[in-house]
């Protein structure tokens, strides 16, 4: 199969299994579960062909495809792989299968319109992922919405009607603002250099005032921290996780979060590097306190899922304080980081949805002395709670560590230049990772023992399709504490070019005009 | 030849004639008419046809010169709303049987490929009346429900008044200029003239209430509530492009600036606003709709902020997704005896479950009216605001986008409804007729490819 064709296969497949799930006839729904594993399975399947063969010595695009789609307007449908999507591809594709057979006992009702759902998702994510064009990737991005609208919302808690408005009423506000930057921008490129293209390549070379940068960046920065989210705007996130299906809450951690930060990374910083110097240490600070105040407030949870809720607030704040440090190992920490937090994350919703299923409560009291009464439950959820905090061997510690020591690199240097703030900000982040350690394994403590008490009892501990989902995900945790290697390769490049591209001034009466006006003077003056 | 380019320019309108004689021609010597669909669909069709055809040669001539002119580009937007009028047909099959709504449909149609290409005051005042004057009765055949009376009353008076300010305007204007060509509105637009300025702004005005555009807009939702489903679509999706078709020609491609394009945005800006609120309070879906079209009006009209070349473009498209969506709404509204249980929003609960085709289709319609991608709406929302952001007027163009997130809800609260609600319809609801299925799917085939190939309608507008 030619490369380009390789990767469109790999985002039309859910396109296909939409198409495949109307054919099924309404009462066959295991065929119509079955029927969706096996496709989310070939995604798979290329998807690794697709990781396998990338090159990571190559810092262009690969696997490009490039069509004319709205030519007056110079749209280009433009999908590529780069070394900043190629691990969340492989992440939505691995995510794929486990979600869906996460869901086969747990979703009885609308067993179809469920798993187009998922797909549509799927495809959404992949497809904002692998935009190369900013029309199509705003196109992909506000489609995610409509099926997390519905999954929250049809297969959802008590309260998920709620939930689900709250949810896409917070994040069609970010993105309305973010259209309007949007335009502003293919407009501004259109009037400096005279060519209309929606283009990233061409985007990033726009050359606007700081003034304008800083309000299109505030309006970027709006979207993307929403779907991050950083403090102060994540209050619909444990809203809209408790609802939610486990499905959802998985998708939700594993990938959707992810999209944030991936925005950030691929969008708002190096497309207004000027204004991101200027706001850095707002977002550094943003990002602390969302590690801090996540912790906390995980800290004092009662219900478990939201405990896990809160703590991506706070692991997402590592992603954003890695990817502001500019710092090549804080940037390549914050990928590693995307990748664990969806692994990890994922793979606990899962482990709370299982045992709500046999359950049906959530309250942490009701639990105690899981490890007698569930031991292989308890051996994966330890692992996983492990993971979360960050043990070395798993790859929560790669990327915390990682994105830990980029801060810190990056702060010291500025602290020799007698700037300090950072170099406090960072300190302040550590204590995350503390209380990263206190609520997590205080949480397991907990659950896990002490006197033996469940809800519902005789307890089934895990089958054989839980123990299957579970230990992919372990493997994979693993994988990426070991290993790392691989990872970090594909990702270096691409870490080198957005840190070159936020490093670059681009302002055209920012600081560069100031300083060569400067320069000229001091070399009239002699 | 002048007979020749009277009966090629004129063919669209010949046939729409010729089919409103045959009509009348059944209906006086058979002793029970039938067929009044097939004929109506037959003229609606070749008339399409014939228009696309006459565009794509790129026929251009004025046979009445300075009253009557076809230019590729107009034949194209009649095609496309000659088009968009057969899924109403399709839909009045149940609810109107006899010949007088085809010929009344017909003739409105007329009146619009008149006003299309009308190239003076005159034609276009004739056009434009003839468009809107079978509509007032067309309202009343609903008479199942006394509403309908009051309805038709209220549109008949408020249109008159847009008439009278039509006029006036039209007549300030040729005080003026002493000419009747479209020209002198471009004129009087750069015009510091107090009688041009004036009659400037009564025609506007008199768009606006055409429009239904805040505050001249009270009469749209009872109108809308009021007519039967297939006349409050072919208002909500004929009679608007007429009238915004109707704006196009006047301002032509003439610049707007500075007092003229706070006219032209103020009150569309108030519309949208207003009308995605109070949209949000409705109980009636046709109510709804009709509020949910004020906002799209004042869309509509952002669009004489951009330059003028463009204009032509953005507002086709627009009216051309945006009709579509309609339609494809009223055409998968489950059908009922009660014509007023099948308008409540609360008889949708749980439709998914009774009927997932309409619910997809409906929910399909309202994701892009709320201008949510990847479907037609949101590429015509984004045609309009990209010219407004290239005309320099950000501002509007924000405060605009920001108004059309405060619509969101409402449509959401649809599917809400069909997907997320336990059913409550009562059973009386069910119909023994089945859903307009021929005329939803007229409709979904094209949206399908307006969200695949967007740019290929685009280039050719």
């Amino acid at each position: 199969m030619s490369e380009p064709a390789l990767l469109n296969v790999v985002l039309y497949l859910p396109v296909a299994g939409i198409l495949l799930l109307l054919a099924v006839p309404r009462e066959q729904e295991s065929l119509m579960r079955w029927l969706s594993f096996a496709v989310m399975v070939v995604q798979l399947v290329f998807t690794v062909m697709l990781y396998s063969r990338f090159d990571s010595a190559d810092p262009g695009l690969q696997f490009e495809t490039r069509l004319p789609w709205i030519p007056d307007w110079g749209v280009y449908y433009h999908i590529g792989l780069d070394g900043m999507n190629v691990l969340l591809v492989m992440l939505t594709a691995f995510l794929g299968p486990l979600v869906v057979a996460g869901s086969f006992s747990a979703i009885t009702k609308d067993v179809k319109l469920f798993y187009a759902m998922v797909f549509l998702i799927q495809f959404a994510m992949l497809g904002t992922f692998v935009a190369q064009d900013l029309f199509v990737f705003y196109l992909f991005w506000e489609t995610m919405l409509i099926p997390m609208f519905l999954i929250i919302g049809i297969w959802g808690g008590e309260r998920r009607i709620y939930a689900t408005l709250k949810f896409v009423l917070y994040t069609a506000f970010g993105s309305i603002l973010m259209l309007a930057a949007v335009i502003y921008l293919v407009y501004s490129l259109y009037t400096s250099t005279g060519v209309t293209s929606f283009a990233f390549t061409d985007l990033y070379k726009t050359e606007l005032p700081l003034r304008v940068q800083t309000v299109l960046l505030a309006a970027f920065a709006l979207s993307f921290a929403i779907k991050v989210p950083m403090v102060p705007l994540h209050t619909w996130l444990p809203d809209a996780h408790v609802e939610a299906p486990t499905a959802g809450s998985v998708i939700l951690a594993g990938v959707l979060l992810k999209m944030g930060t991936y925005g950030f990374m691929k969008l708002g910083f190096p497309l207004f590097p000027d204004a991101t110097q200027f706001f850095a240490p707002t977002i550094m600070t943003l990002a602390v306190v969302s590690i801090v105040y996540g912790a906390c407030l995980a800290l004092v949870q009662t219900d478990i899922k939201k405990i896990i809720a809160y703590s991506s607030i706070s692991h997402l704040g590592y992603v954003m304080l890695g990817l502001i440090s500019l710092d090549l190992l804080g940037i390549q920490g914050a990928v590693i980081q995307m990748v664990s937090h969806g692994l990890t994350a994922a793979g606990l919703f899962l482990m709370v949805g299982m045992i709500y299923e046999r359950c049906h409560t959530r309250e942490l009291a009701a639990y105690g002395g899981l490890a007698k009464l569930l031991p292989v439950y308890s051996v994966f959820f330890m692992i996983l709670t492990l993971a979360s905090v960050g043990l070395p061997t798993t790859s929560g510690f790669t990327g915390e560590f990682l994105v830990l020591l980029g801060a810190f690199r990056s702060a010291w240097a500025q602290y020799q230049q007698g700037i300090g703030y950072p170099l406090a900000v960072s300190v302040t982040a550590v204590t995350g990772v503390v209380l990263g350690a206190l609520y997590m394994l205080w949480f397991a403590q907990r659950f896990l023992f002490g006197t033996d008490k469940a809800p519902h009892q005789p307890l089934k501990d895990l089958d054989f399709r839980e123990r299957a989902i579970l230990a992919t995900i372990v493997a994979a945790v693993f994988a990426l504490g070991l290993f790392p290697d691989s990872a970090l390769q594909k990702t270096e490049l691409a870490a080198k070019q957005y840190q070159q591209l936020v490093a670059t001034e681009r302002a055209k009466m920012g600081r560069s005009v100031q300083r060569v006006a400067t320069e000229s003077t001091t070399r009239s003056a002699p | 030849m002048i007979w020749q380019d009277i009966l090629t320019a004129m063919l669209p309108e010949h046939l729409l004639l010729a089919g409103i004689v045959l009509l009348i021609g059944v209906e006086i010597v058979a002793d029970k008419p039938r067929g009044a669909l097939a004929i109506s669909l037959l003229a609606v069709v070749a008339a399409a046809a014939a228009a696309l055809w006459l565009s794509s040669t790129g026929y251009a001539a004025s046979p009445f010169a300075g009253q009557y002119a076809v230019a590729p580009a107009t034949s194209l937007a009649k095609a496309i709303v000659l088009a968009l009028s057969v899924p109403v047909l399709l839909m009045s099959r149940h609810e109107f049987a006899d010949s007088r709504f085809h010929i009344l449909l017909l003739s409105s149609l007329y009146g619009f490929c008149l006003l299309l290409s009308g190239d003076s005051f005159l034609t276009l005042f004739l056009g434009l009346e003839l468009m809107s004057l079978p509509v007032y009765v067309l309202v009343l055949l609903a008479y199942k429900r006394r509403e309908s009376a009051e309805a038709a009353l209220k549109y008949l008076v408020l249109g008159g008044a847009a008439t009278a300010a039509f006029l006036m305007g039209a007549s300030f204007l040729y005080g003026t200029s002493g000419s009747l060509a479209l020209s002198a509105f471009a004129t009087a637009l750069a015009s510091t003239d107090r009688v041009a300025t004036a009659g400037l702004v009564l025609v506007v005005v008199a768009f606006f209430l055409k429009a239904a555009i805040v505050p001249f807009h009270a009469w749209a939702p009872d109108a809308y509530e009021g007519a039967s489903v297939p006349v409050t679509a072919y208002m909500a999706t004929v009679i608007k492009a007429g009238v915004l078709l109707a704006a196009v020609r006047l301002f032509g491609t003439a610049p707007v600036s500075g007092r003229t394009a706070d006219l032209v945005a103020i009150l569309p800006l108030l519309s949208i606003v207003w009308g995605n609120l109070a949209a949000m309070r409705q109980q009636s879906f046709r109510r709804m709709i009709a509020y949910s079209s004020i906002a799209h009006a004042g869309y509509l009209f952002y669009a004489f902020l951009g330059d003028g070349p463009g204009r032509f473009q953005a507002v086709v498209f627009y009216l051309l997704a945006y009709g579509l969506m309609n339609l494809l709404a009223f055409a998968s509204i489950p059908p009922c005896e009660d014509d007023a249980a099948r308008d409540r929003l609360d008889n949708l609960k749980g439709l998914f479950h009774r009927e997932p085709y309409a619910a997809l289709m409906i929910g399909i319609a309202m994701l892009s009216l709320a201008g949510i991608p990847p479907f037609p709406g949101f590429i015509a929302k984004f045609l309009i605001f990209k010219n407004v952001f290239a005309a320099g007027y950000t501002t509007y163009a924000v405060l605009g986008l920001i108004g059309s997130y405060l619509g969101i809800y409402f449509y959401l609260r649809v599917i809400q409804y069909m997907f997320m609600s336990p059913e409550s319809a009562p059973a009386e609801m069910r119909s023994s007729r089945g859903l307009a299925l021929d005329a939803s799917l007229v409709c979904l085939i094209p949206v399908i490819l307006l969200s695949l190939f967007p740019g290929w309608v685009i280039g050719r507008l």
